[in-house]
């Protein structure tokens, strides 16, 4: 990196600073250092923090990442252990509702003033923005954004199908199944069988059915609603869903059959955006598939929310704050977004970044696009299967409901909607 | 040994054995057979088959290669990391059990029965139920992420299986020895280092073997208890099959895991005899 | 109990600080690892009483928590699991550690290799192994499909997704990671029967079924306990060999208890219901353990009477 580049960066880092008095105080004194726990991985959400990284050094910052092996539970033992040690890092990952829960075992950074002086909010989906400031505060950053509710159809499996009207629908997507299996597509559906898999399925379902009672319901645990006949008409479709499903996937994660979709052994898949990176990873071509949104009854898209984020807990050390107040910029940045959702395949979270340069995929063109919208007709509402609807401890016995009733053809959707609301009532 | 025909018996036994054998031998054939296929080949094809072109890449890349968000220096570093975590701990928890157990079993004294009872217990407590009371010691004491604090959890746990082991052997060494020793004046630590060190071999090899292997394989408080770049290899194994949005690195973790377990699988190859040996010797009784 | 060595006579002041090392030897670790085991155990007692979620937290909610996880799927499931595949796992690894150890003792060319070839699953990593297992088990992928591909094609083998089967996988996997240590134990006991009682036996003209029966096996006994025992432990504390094969499904068919506290506690952040669940496997423990205790204890008065 050239040192004129860094020169600029850092001329530019102190400008937005200016508009901060009292960061930008904190900044010239010290150097600015963060000590940050994320989710770890080998991939490219691992290569992703990593250019976070650079450019946080970049911008003259001291870069202490501990990134924390496995799953999210991994994770929050390590934050929790922190914690406990009354050692919080100055910044980790940690979404959904879980911020708010969070939030509460130990004090958090008033982020207020670096958002505003940003303009981050207006920018926002504001059911997300919602999450960060669980008591009005900002006190987290939402940095990059994906669809849980991504159709991906194999360009293969349509022409066996002799269709190629994209199903808008889930009469549509019910039809185009059918025509898939006619058409020798022996498992119209591609999905995993995790429990997030199964989640994402019943969560595509409702919310494509009606996004209101999803709302209702899903997000703001109304018992009327939970009782509803859409709750039911979901549990349907997911059966619908499932026997479309090759039954020997079992627990195994989607990315195990996507030589069968591709190769239009199995037709549809519905997952998140991430799995477009997978696809390509895995050496497929982009000719091979085609991402649309998820299926909707109304014929508008719906927008099911799973957004990575930074909380920032509060730490007494000067160079600490002075690390908080610039990753808080960085993480805002729409040249920070834009590098970060290359690597990853997500999209921002910033609704004014411009998707059209090179750089970008069409899905994620169709992602952005899709948001947009969604946000619009108010149809962007937050994931359960990815834990952004409820905290983890909900969003688990709800799963336990919706994966039972995948894996158990004998449970009726009339019993799994009673027991869906049943699990909602005692865990509450 | 004596020399014996191939009767129609004896064959049924090989072959009977060479069946259960080759089953056995099925998951570690999956796992070498994976550590020479691509990341690629196995998300297009399978996940078991045969490489088509050796992906001896796997093994370098694991070795030094893959990233683990800013430090791309494979499993190697971690791989030390285990061994300083593991190799004191398992001389340590192995040393202090036998010296608890020659103690319990030889020497007697006032409560030892009850305060075996209780170490012995620890076998079976748990271990997701220690994780948040070893967070608090650990902070109270200041160890929380270091090394030192896993050498000493994996020590003070690992006394529960040492002490049982040792003392189940101890307890077959004829008083006679040690009353005779006391008798020309030998105290604890003498008849300890002369009488029974010497005869400890068989079930020393048990609980190194025991210890190393446990706490070698260990994860969820190396996790939790470390950090960055201190964590033990379990550690690095698993962020490389834990990438949600990504495509799992099955040929590179297959490889990593491979590595991972040499130390391991070579104590066992190495040790296997003396274990059963050591078994044999006593620790059964 | 009696004391072989004889503590009767008090030991002098100057003798105590002479023999301080050794006391600290002794009772420090000791004193430790019981302390650690009291004291962790008395906490989650207490947690279990709280409100506790993210954090442990001081309160009151009295038998609330064991209320909520008894009368949850999750755990009756865990429960009623623990129960078939702790005594179908136990009974079935003790009996092929046993059929192993019998062939390994037939005086067998490449005894080595065999033994180290059965007792290699000990060395790696349960969550290694699980993945392996979940692959090689999953009808789509593994021995089904290698079944099917070689041409005989109605070959089941799906116990991975039948929700009534799938516990026996993880049986299976327990198996194959474990029994090589009930092997060791047995292949211990087998060549620790005294040869005399063998030679008696031969003279008596006992053919090879009969001498195992009769003579053998019986001899076999404390090792038994101590493998049943060992294996117990395995079975109550299996949780990374599942949370990889099956992570409790299909659905929540293959819930076991440590997989539930484990969930309880870290992954729905719920410290008080996982540390009641944590108690309750403790009581499933007790209740295992106090019979062998009992047992070990009225032997031993045997023998001292004897």
């Amino acid at each position: 990196m050239p040192v004129t580049t860094t020169r600029r960066q850092l001329l530019a880092g102190s400008a937005a600073a200016l508009a901060l008095p009292a960061f930008a105080r904190a900044q010239s004194a010290v150097k600015p250092r963060l000590t940050a726990i994320s989710q770890w991985s080998a991939g490219s959400d691992g290569a992703a923090i990593t250019a976070l990284g650079k450019k946080f050094e970049e911008k003259g910052g001291v870069w202490q990442h501990s990134p924390v092996p496995g799953f999210t539970t991994e994770m929050m033992n390590k934050l929790r252990a922190q914690i406990i040690a009354g050692d919080p890092p100055a910044c980790s990952q940690l979404k959904g509702p879980e911020i708010a829960a969070w939030s509460k075992i130990a004090p958090t950074v008033d982020l207020d003033a670096v958002v505003a002086a940003a303009g981050y909010e207006k920018v926002v989906a504001p059911d997300l923005a919602k999450l960060h400031k669980p008591a009005g505060k900002w006190i987290a950053l939402p940095l990059q954004i994906y669809s849980t509710n991504m159709l991906f159809l194999s360009k293969r499996a349509m022409d066996k199908a002799k269709a190629d009207k994209i199903p808008v629908t889930w009469a549509d997507f019910n039809e185009l199944a059918e025509k898939m299996k006619a058409g020798g597509v022996a498992y119209p559906v591609a999905n995993g069988g995790t429990r997030p898999d199964d989640g994402q399925k019943f969560e595509a379902a409702l919310a494509g059915i009606s996004p209101t009672v999803y709302r209702t319901a899903i997000m703001n645990l109304d018992t009327k609603a939970l009782q509803g006949p859409e709750i039911k008409a979901a549990f349907a479709q997911v059966r619908k869903i499932a026997d479309w499903m090759d039954p020997n996937v079992g627990a195994q994660h989607f990315s195990t059959n996507l030589k069968r979709f591709i190769e239009a052994d199995m037709g549809m898949m519905i997952m998140g955006g991430w799995a477009q990176g997978v696809l390509r990873n895995a050496g497929f071509k982009f000719e091979d598939f085609i991402i649309a949104p998820g299926p909707s009854d109304n014929g508008k898209p719906v927008f099911l929310l799973n957004a990575d984020a930074f909380i920032f807990w509060q730490r007494k050390e000067a160079d600490l704050q002075a690390g908080q107040t610039l990753m808080a910029q960085l993480v805002m940045d729409p040249a920070i977004q834009t590098m970060y959702s290359q690597i990853t395949g997500s999209i921002p979270v910033r609704t004014d970044v411009d998707l059209s340069g090179e750089g970008w995929s069409d899905g994620q063109r169709r992602t952005a696009a899709a948001l947009k919208d969604a946000i619009a007709s108010n149809q962007a509402v937050l994931s359960l299967a990815h834990n952004m609807a409820q905290e983890n401890g909900l969003t688990a016995a709800m799963i336990d409901v919706i994966t039972e009733y995948v894996k158990n053809k004998t449970i009726k959707p009339e019993q799994a909607a009673t027991r869906l609301a049943e699990a909602v009532e005692s865990a509450r | 040994m004596r020399d014996r025909t191939f009767a129609p018996s004896r064959i049924l036994i090989y072959l009977f054995v060479s069946l259960i054998a080759a089953a056995w031998l099925a998951p570690l054939a999956v796992v070498v057979l994976n550590s020479l296929r691509t990341n690629e080949e196995i998300a297009q094809g399978s996940m078991i088959g045969w490489p088509q072109h050796v992906a001896w890449g796997n093994y370098v890349a694991a070795w030094s290669g893959f990233c683990v968000a800013e430090t791309c220096a494979g499993i190697r570093p971690y791989m030390l990391n285990s061994a300083l975590v593991t190799i004191p701990a398992t001389v340590f928890s192995t040393l202090l059990g036998a010296v608890a157990g020659y103690a319990v079993s030889l020497w007697r004294f006032r409560g030892d029965s009850w305060i075996y009872g209780i170490v012995t217990l620890g076998i079976f407590l748990p271990q997701q139920m220690r994780l948040l009371p070893w967070t608090i010691v650990l902070r109270d004491t200041g160890l929380m992420n270091t090394l030192t604090g896993l050498v000493v959890i994996h020590t003070i746990q690992g006394l529960s299986f040492t002490t049982l082991f040792c003392r189940n052997y101890y307890v077959a060494i004829p008083q006679e020895l040690i009353r005779a020793a006391r008798i020309d004046g030998a105290g604890f630590f003498r008849i300890f280092w002369r009488i029974i060190l010497p005869l400890s071999p068989p079930i020393l090899v048990v609980t190194v073997i025991w210890q190393f292997t446990h706490i070698w394989n260990e994860f969820l408080y190396g996790v939790t208890f470390t950090t960055g770049q201190q964590q033990p290899v379990t550690a690095a194994l698993i962020a490389l099959s834990a990438a949600v949005a990504d495509i799992p690195q099955h040929g590179v973790q297959s490889a990593a895991v491979m590595i991972a377990a040499l130390p391991t699988l070579l104590i066992y190859l190495l040790g296997g005899r003396y274990f059963v040996r050591g078994l044999t010797a006593g620790a059964v009784k | 109990m009696t004391f072989a060595v004889s503590t009767a006579t008090r030991p002098a002041t100057s003798d105590m600080v002479r023999r301080l090392p050794e006391y600290l030897m002794i009772w420090v670790p000791l004193l430790l690892s019981a302390a650690h085991l009291i004291a962790f155990s008395l906490w989650t007692i207490w947690i279990s009483f709280t409100p506790s979620t993210l954090v442990p937290v001081s309160g009151w909610v009295g038998l609330r928590n064991y209320n909520v996880v008894i009368a949850s799927r999750n755990w009756q499931i865990a429960f009623d699991n623990l129960l078939l595949f702790g005594s179908a796992f136990v009974l079935l690894s003790l009996v092929t550690g046993l059929v192993l150890a019998i062939l390994l003792d037939q005086r067998i060319r490449g005894e080595n290799v065999l033994r180290s070839i059965f007792l290699y699953p000990l060395a790696v990593s349960f969550v290694v192994t699980g993945t392996v297992w979940s692959w090689l088990l999953n009808p789509g992928l593994g021995i089904q499909k290698l079944v099917h591909d070689l041409g005989w094609i109605s070959f089941r083998f799906d116990w991975l997704i039948d929700r009534d089967m799938a516990i026996w996988t993880i049986v299976i996997a327990a198996i194959w990671q474990s029994s090589g240590f009930a092997m060791a134990l047995f292949l211990a006991g087998l060549r620790s029967v005294d040869a005399d009682l063998i030679k008696a036996a031969q003279i008596d003209g006992a053919g090879p079924i009969r001498m195992y029966r009769r003579v053998i096996l019986p001899t076999l006994w404390p090792i038994t306990i101590t493998v049943i025992v060992i294996q117990l432990q395995f079975a109550i504390s299996t949780f990374d060999l599942v949370r990889a094969l099956t992570n409790g499904g299909p659905g929540i068919a293959t819930q076991l208890p440590a997989l539930v506290v484990y969930d309880l506690m870290f992954q729905r952040s719920l410290l008080g219901r996982g540390a009641a669940a944590a108690v309750l496997m403790l009581l499933i423990l007790l209740a295992v353990l106090l019979p062998y205790a009992a047992w070990r204890y009225v032997q031993r008065r045997r023998a001292i009477h004897a």
